[in-house]
């Protein structure tokens, strides 16, 4: 039956007809709809675990068990899986096993750019590279095979829009794969030396024994034009974005893009005098030719950052001369004014960046919907790097800002689903060589969900619903681990936000406020809206200023000043504008 | 080959609009290929979608100057993808306007001139979506109006439409769905 399925449903589609028992992942742009498209299949165990490293290791120990499973998240999430990841590889895989990395060339939703080829390399696996929905199903199922037949762990390294884009699917039905059951062999699965020794020479046969099969395998396909002496070697999307071009070349496709077939290109490099490799990100499959001593050309056409798009890869083949006169095209987006994303009307954020903008203090971010504090209209966050990362961050900075005779209070903030992902060690470490002239306040934004990724649950979410079944008590957790200034503040309560970060901050040592305020998005909280009283405004901007989505400054008839106006079809009632505004202008419609 | 465009702000659901095309065109036994834009841009950013129906396609991506229907759910975000039309092309604008930060905090002014001058290159057609959606029932039905609207101009049978959004819509915001999507179709 055919059917429309994005990349993501179809990585999920193709695991459950494979068989598939167990998947986990932690939600991240551009992967997060595998999991939840799993979730529709009834013979899957699936999870959004707590990070990253935990999802890896479910699926590993399903894996162990003789059950197919699969690991999914975002390119960077494999830093955080990398240490179980780089030691798995060694042993010898029972159960098929594949990792899903979302990589995002171009940055949609990411802090960096990572090709994870390089990973997959680095961890001794079979890379396959889907450039469709039908690819992304296909090749699940194709890496499970792998995986059982060359006991290796496989990666599907997919680009983000293939991810989100859809096509057409030809989907099948499930056929049940028996679960094997562990068998002890402690020189198999226990990875401590002298068992790591055998290993090494295992992960190069088995790589060596797959490179063979590339030569020959379906998905890397020739495709031969007559009368020309040059090959495009490519891979996923790029293939079918080159396809619109129709260039007069011979065009190998790799759905395989590690490890390759030497004997295959060497083949291919007789018979082509010109190669040209047509990737995005790193210069990956040209390296790898490279290494082989085969001459071709790559990223001195194509940019190594950012997405190909189909202009892109016209303009770098008009330099070699396989496409002429392409003209001198506009840009797709004309220059007009940007829209950058803003807090939500409602959103638990925004009182906690108004008072910190106005406290004018340090602030070191993190991951979730708070980065926006950075944005050029808050300018109320200074870093951010990675999940989890503002914990230490601020600590080494505290330490030497102290020692340099810096006295100024330090501020740190980090969502509930980024505390439980990576931010709770950092705290542990927190309470080492505490010293007294230290000045740390920690606010934990509690908002009982994974938000920027579009709500999932996290280890808090519990405390809020009664749909989520963990409900960890973060005040208690902090308690427990040796914190003593640990206090909640509902921050909706604009004067008690103001007064908790004043007193913390104002005083050394390591504070900790938690603010209770759940997400406007996922939990749609809407009050009865509020409405400005022109004749009451004094055009402070007080309120504007706050960045919500509905406020702005307007003209009212018979009023010759602006006056600020909120529209009432976007606000939820949160209240925030009326407890910032001086003269008491802004009430609550009836 | 037909090339639509969709652009609006976060949180407007596009995504739903191109899901909608996609199972459109699979019903009407063409190929398609839609694109998403998904992630923290939800929060009230800019976002776009779109979606190449015919009888072929390769990429998901529209090539620049070939987009032949541009859905404007709002007017500034109509304008920022005027460069991927192709002379001529159809562009629906929802008057309903979402002010971005910038503007908000009186930093920048709203294009309004520019949005206007569309007129000059291309067929604009101007609906306040949001308004008929409240007509048809539904305030959340003003992309069933565009679509509607979007449906006139394609090879496409309006049961296969009807259909294929019935299937997408919650049972009881049904029939202010048909009712939006009619608004639409018929719209002068």
């Amino acid at each position: 039956m055919k059917s429309v399925m994005t990349g993501n449903q179809a990585i999920a589609r193709g695991f459950w007809e494979a068989g598939g028992r167990l998947a986990a992942s932690y939600p991240g742009s551009p992967t997060v709809e595998m999991l939840e498209s799993l979730k529709d299949y009834d013979e899957i165990y699936s999870e959004f675990s707590v990070n990253e490293k935990v999802a890896l290791e479910v699926a590993m120990g399903a894996s162990f068990y003789g059950a197919r499973a699969m690991a999914s998240m975002k390119h960077v999430g494999v830093n955080i899986a990398a240490d179980p990841l780089m030691t798995f590889t060694q042993t010898k895989i029972n159960g098929g096993f594949v990792l899903v990395s979302g990589d995002d060339p171009g940055m949609a939703s990411s802090q960096n750019e990572q090709d994870n080829r390089m990973f997959g390399k680095f961890a001794n696996m079979g890379i396959l590279y889907p450039g469709n929905s039908q690819e992304a199903k296909d090749y699940m199922k194709i890496a499970l095979e792998m995986s059982e037949n060359f006991q290796m762990p496989m990666l599907l390294d997919i680009t983000s829009r293939v991810c989100h884009s859809r096509s057409m699917v030809d989907t099948g039905t499930r056929v049940e794969k028996e679960i094997s059951g562990f068998s002890p062999d402690r020189e198999k699965y226990t990875m401590l030396p002298p068992h790591t020794f055998k290993p090494q020479h295992e992960m190069k046969e088995r790589m060596e024994k797959l490179s063979e099969t590339a030569y020959d395998i379906p998905i890397n396909q020739l495709f031969e034009k007559e009368g020309t002496d040059t090959l495009i070697v490519t891979s996923g999307l790029m293939y079918y974005n080159l396809l619109e071009l129709d260039p007069d070349v011979s065009i190998y496709k790799l759905g395989m893009v590690y490890p390759l077939s030497e004997r295959r290109m060497r083949e291919l490099a007789d018979k082509y005098s010109k190669i040209i490799v047509l990737e995005e990100m790193m210069p990956f499959i040209e390296n790898e030719l490279t290494l082989l001593g085969i001459p071709c050309r790559g990223k001195d056409l194509f940019s190594f950052t950012g997405e190909l798009h189909i202009e892109d890869i016209g303009k770098g083949l008009e330099k070699v001369g396989i496409i002429e006169g392409s003209e001198e095209l506009e840009a797709p987006r004309v220059q007009t004014v940007p829209r950058p994303p803003m807090f939500c009307a409602g959103c638990p954020h925004r009182p906690v960046f108004d008072v910190l903008k106005k406290a004018k203090v340090r602030v070191i971010g993190d991951i979730g919907c708070y980065s926006m504090a950075a944005l050029d209209q808050w300018d109320a966050s200074d870093i951010m790097i990675s999940m989890g990362a503002s914990v230490g961050i601020t600590k080494g900075m505290n330490k030497m800002m102290r020692r340099n005779g810096d006295q100024a209070p330090l501020v740190s903030v980090i969502g509930d689903g980024t505390f439980f992902h990576s931010g709770m060690t950092g705290f542990v470490n927190l309470l080492h060589q505490m010293d007294e002239d230290d000045n740390m306040t920690f606010i934990i934004l509690e908002n009982s969900t994974t938000a920027m990724t579009g709500g999932q649950h996290n280890a808090s979410s519990g405390n809020f619903t009664q749909t989520d079944d963990m409900k960890v008590d973060v005040e208690a957790m902090l308690r427990a681990i040796g914190f003593t200034n640990v206090r909640k503040v509902d921050q909706f309560d604009y004067k008690a936000m103001k007064e908790a970060v004043k007193e913390e901050t104002g005083r050394n040592g390591t504070s900790v406020i938690i603010t209770t305020r759940p997400c406007a998005l996922r939990f749609k909280i809407r009050e009865k809206n509020f409405y400005v009283d022109p004749k009451v405004c004094i055009g402070c901007r007080t309120c504007v200023k706050t960045n919500c989505p509905p406020i702005r400054m307007k003209e009212y008839q018979g009023i010759d000043k602006l006056k600020s106006f909120i529209d009432p079809d976007m606000c939820v009632g949160c209240s925030v504008c009326a407890q910032v505004c001086p003269v008491g202008a802004i009430k609550r419609s009836q | 080959m037909k090339n639509i465009m969709v652009a609006g702000v976060g949180g407007q659901g596009l995504v739903l609009a191109t899901k909608i095309m996609a199972e459109a065109a699979l019903k009407a036994g063409l190929d398609v290929k839609t694109n998403d834009v998904v992630g923290l841009s939800q929060r009230g950013g800019m976002v776009w979608g779109s979606a190449r129906i015919g009888k072929e396609v390769h990429s998901p991506n529209i090539p620049v100057g070939e987009a032949d229907i541009l859905l404007g759910m709002e007017p500034l975000e109509a304008l920022r993808w005027k460069g991927l039309l192709r002379k001529g092309a159809i562009v629906v604008i929802n008057e309903k306007r979402t002010y971005p930060s910038s503007v908000l905090l009186e930093q920048a002014e709203y294009p309004e001139k520019e949005i206007g001058d569309l007129e000059q290159d291309y067929v604009v057609i101007r609906v306040d979506a949001v308004r008929e959606a409240k007509e048809a029932g539904n305030i959340k039905a003003a992309n069933t109006v565009v679509l509607g609207i979007l449906a006139r101009h394609m090879d496409i049978d309006r049961e296969v439409w009807e259909e294929v959004l019935l299937e997408n819509v919650p049972p009881k915001a049904m029939d202010a769905n048909i009712k939006a999507f009619n608004i639409g179709y018929e719209y002068q």
